[in-house]
């Protein structure tokens, strides 16, 4: 599994990472979790505000870090 | 398509859709939201992405606290591209309504810009 966090380094973006490692941690789920900062790979998503998670070329959520809840559901399915 | 993302960090988060269509106003609905871009009103984004349902323009769109639409005729495809994406259109500028007449010159005269930006701006600001 591939988890992108499209962002720039703001405060949400890194809350987004440390909330996506946490829930990784604590499922035993194996990811790998990348910090995508490069503007044009950001656009090519149609992503206007970050951040934004994408999940195995899914993208799951746009402008706010997810919740713990929304994390677990995306890489259980 | 801008040039730069913004963090949603912060302010408030206000997107603006101009309808960018083959006329003088619906040229000038992009002028003038790429100026309400500069003047942190809000962060432009790409109307036709939303009739396309592009997922990151719609998750854009849902993201933002507010959506302002700018057409420039009152044929309105921006706000009726947004309502048919089962988005709520909080403002809507016409720029036809700013006293400059509809035609199909696209060389935007500087005057009309500066008008059109000028009425936008009273219109936003008077809320």
């Amino acid at each position: 599994m591939k988890i992108e966090i499209l962002g720039t380094g703001c405060a949400k973006c890194k809350k987004t990472k440390e909330i996506i490692e946490k829930v990784l941690k604590e499922t035993g789920v194996e990811a790998e979790v990348v910090k995508v900062e490069d503007v044009e790979k950001i656009l090519n998503y149609g992503v206007m505000v970050t951040p934004a998670v994408v999940v195995d070329g899914d993208l799951k959520t746009v402008g706010k870090a997810p919740d713990e809840k929304e994390v677990r559901k995306w890489i259980s399915q | 398509m801008v040039e730069d993302t913004k963090c949603s960090c912060g302010s408030a988060n206000v997107a603006i859709f101009p309808c960018v269509g083959a006329s003088n106003v619906g040229q000038l609905s992009n002028k003038v939201a790429i100026e309400l871009e500069k003047q942190n009103f809000g962060n432009l984004m790409c109307t036709v992405g939303i009739g396309a349902r592009v997922p990151g323009l719609m998750k854009s769109a849902e993201a933002s606290e507010r959506i302002i639409a700018i057409d420039g005729c009152p044929v309105n495809c921006a706000r009726k591209t947004l309502e048919l994406a089962g988005f709520k259109v909080d403002r809507h500028i016409v720029i036809s309504e700013l006293g400059i007449k509809k035609n199909k010159d696209k060389n935007l005269k500087d005057n009309e810009i500066s008008e059109a930006l000028e009425k936008t701006l009273e219109i936003l600001q008077s809320e």
